[in-house]
């Protein structure tokens, strides 16, 4: 991967939020309540709050795919470099937890599965998304694996896969749903290290969604944290060391105090709400 | 004896075999047993050494195989049957599938035929389409076509929304997020419904060939019970039940060469 595509510059401007869903007892659940948040250059904004809190409701909002047949959202809007978004754009890629691979295609026909949409066959020519595959598969260590299919893989490789399908698209926005979320512990720190790996080789804006408190210190260059039922903004500040961060940093009186911050935030504005993870 | 309540358990193919055969092997002495025994009186169940010389009659008698030729016809319809029940039950399974409009509207006028009584049909078709292969072949169609539809539906609908997502999200059309990520994944359950309706098909054949057939495995069966020939309708019957069977087994096996990440998921 090349660090020759100038990072892209984009804002996203939230303003003011709200996602309502019925309520199986009749009424409805207010579930994110008056959000309002800027992105505004490059940089790993971690979206951190308990499980259920509403962090997928608002990513997917970002992306501009919703699952159900609900309106998103209830109110309030969403606007990518000013131009208010309505439905799918493709100025931004999801990668989810449970990894969408195809277990009918192998390695290399998931990561250019893009390439068989007319969107992206029309922008890129094959002879170039053939190239940027191959480049892609040898920067996430998939390149000896590509005829493999899926279930030939091990967890962390298809969401290597799944992370290689979104950046050959080179997004200006790179959404995350708890990508690393279903992996082992060690798994996890690897895939961590890769993501940090190829964010420096081509920076762009990233939302990560995290209920794991570590995850969003090791990563993020901004962290907002959210409370639940419904979600508000509880607490959002940067970090400014350096990535990769050591366990030596996790330990130091910074992390710490960093750590204490969120964990008090979030006993204030919800507790006994649901659970944030502290991975040691 | 602590292994025999297991489903998991994995049994040798050689084991799963040797017991099939065993099994119809007891069957065969159970039958010989009762007809040449004189226990059940050859006019209620012919020997199956007289269902082999029926069929090595049929088969070759006179320097003509009437088996051959009726096995042929009633190949013949089938297969015309099956090709207009793929080329037109799955696009409609596959739309009404896709669009929950369409369904609401298809559906109360199809699914209510899989349990209707079909055979009920066939005066009607014979009203409608006369005696000749036409007939028959839209009886077979409409046989399994009801089967067909509602299953290749259901196997659009089990696909899970996350590659409808996911392909939305790329920037696929929702044409595309049906044509290039639901259907390719549907397809090991679009193939079982082809092989039901292939086996559903089998089971009305005689039906289908019962009027006005002048040659056919169906006929064949029906002349044989005119002329109280049991050991002919028995040697008819198990070939359509052998000829079911290949057809099955041989579907299933490409089914699992096209689709061999199916069982690997
Ligand atoms: N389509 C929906 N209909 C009704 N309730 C929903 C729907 N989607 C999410 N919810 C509810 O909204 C809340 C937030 O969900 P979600 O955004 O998935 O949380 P998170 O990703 O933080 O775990 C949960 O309580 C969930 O049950
Ligand atoms: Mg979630």
């Amino acid at each position: 991967m090349s660090a020759t595509s100038s990072p892209a510059a984009v804002s996203i401007a939230i303003k003011d939020i709200v996602q309502e869903y019925p309520a199986p007892s009749g009424g409805v659940t207010r579930v994110v309540d008056g959000i309002s948040l800027n992105f505004e250059r490059p940089g790993i904004n971690m979206l951190l709050g308990p499980s259920g809190c509403g962090k997928s409701t608002i990513l997917h909002m970002l992306g501009g795919v919703r699952p159900m047949g609900t309106k998103t959202p209830t109110s309030g809007s969403i606007l990518i470099d000013g131009v208010e978004c309505h439905g799918a754009h493709d100025d931004s890629v999801m990668v989810f937890q449970r990894y969408a691979n195809r277990p009918d295609l192998t390695v290399f026909e998931n990561v250019a599965f893009p390439f068989r949409l007319k969107l992206w066959r029309e922008k890129i020519a094959e002879k170039e998304w053939r190239q940027r595959v191959a480049e892609m598969l040898k920067a996430v260590g998939l390149a000896d694996k590509q005829q493999l299919r899926p279930a030939q893989l091990s967890g962390g490789q298809n969401q290597r896969v799944a992370l290689a399908r979104a950046l050959v698209l080179r997004p200006r926005i790179l959404l995350m749903d708890e990508p690393f979320g279903a992996l082992d512990a060690q798994t996890r720190e690897e895939m961590q290290r890769l993501l940090i790996d190829l964010y420096k080789a081509a920076p762009c804006l990233v939302v990560f969604v995290t209920h794991d408190v570590t995850e969003a210190l090791m990563l993020g260059d901004r962290v907002i944290v959210l409370s639940t039922q419904p979600a508000r903004i509880a607490d959002d500040f940067t970090i400014d060391a350096p990535r990769p961060r050591s366990t030596e940093w996790q330990r130091s009186a910074e992390a710490i105090r960093f750590e204490e911050r969120i964990l008090s935030q979030l006993h204030k504005s919800s507790a006994g709400k649901g659970a944030v993870r502290v991975t040691i | 004896m602590s292994e025999f309540w297991n489903p998991y358990l994995p049994l040798a193919p050689g084991r799963r075999r040797a017991l099939g055969i065993g099994a119809v092997v007891a069957v065969l002495l159970l039958w010989s047993l009762l007809a040449g025994s004189g226990l059940v009186s050859p006019v209620r169940l012919p020997a199956p050494w007289d269902v082999l010389s029926a069929f090595s009659y049929l088969a070759w008698h006179e320097g003509e195989s009437m088996l051959f030729i009726a096995t042929l016809w009633s190949v013949g319809r089938l297969a015309v049957a099956g090709v207009l029940v793929i080329l037109i039950g799955i696009p409609i399974g596959i739309t009404m599938g896709a669009a929950p409009k369409l369904n609401a509207v298809l559906s109360p006028l199809i699914d209510p035929f899989r349990s209707a009584p079909v055979v009920a049909l066939l005066p009607i078709l014979v009203m409608w389409l006369g005696i000749g292969e036409e007939m028959k072949v839209a009886f077979l169609f409409i046989g399994a076509v009801v089967y067909l539809i509602p299953m290749v539906r259901d196997a659009i609908q089990a696909v899970p929304q996350s590659y409808w997502i996911g392909a939305r999200d790329l920037g696929a059309t929702p044409w595309e997020c049906i044509t290039k990520a639901v259907v390719p994944m549907a397809m090991p359950r679009i193939a079982d419904a082809v092989i039901v309706a292939f086996s559903v098909m089998w089971t009305y054949i005689t039906v289908a060939e019962y009027v006005n057939a002048r040659v056919g495995l169906g006929q064949l069966i029906q002349n044989a019970r005119r002329f109280s020939a049991w050991d002919q309708v028995f040697a008819g019957i198990i070939v359509i039940i052998a000829l079911a069977l290949v057809t099955y087994q041989g579907m299933n096996w490409a089914k699992r060469r096209l689709y061999p990440w199916e069982t690997q998921q």
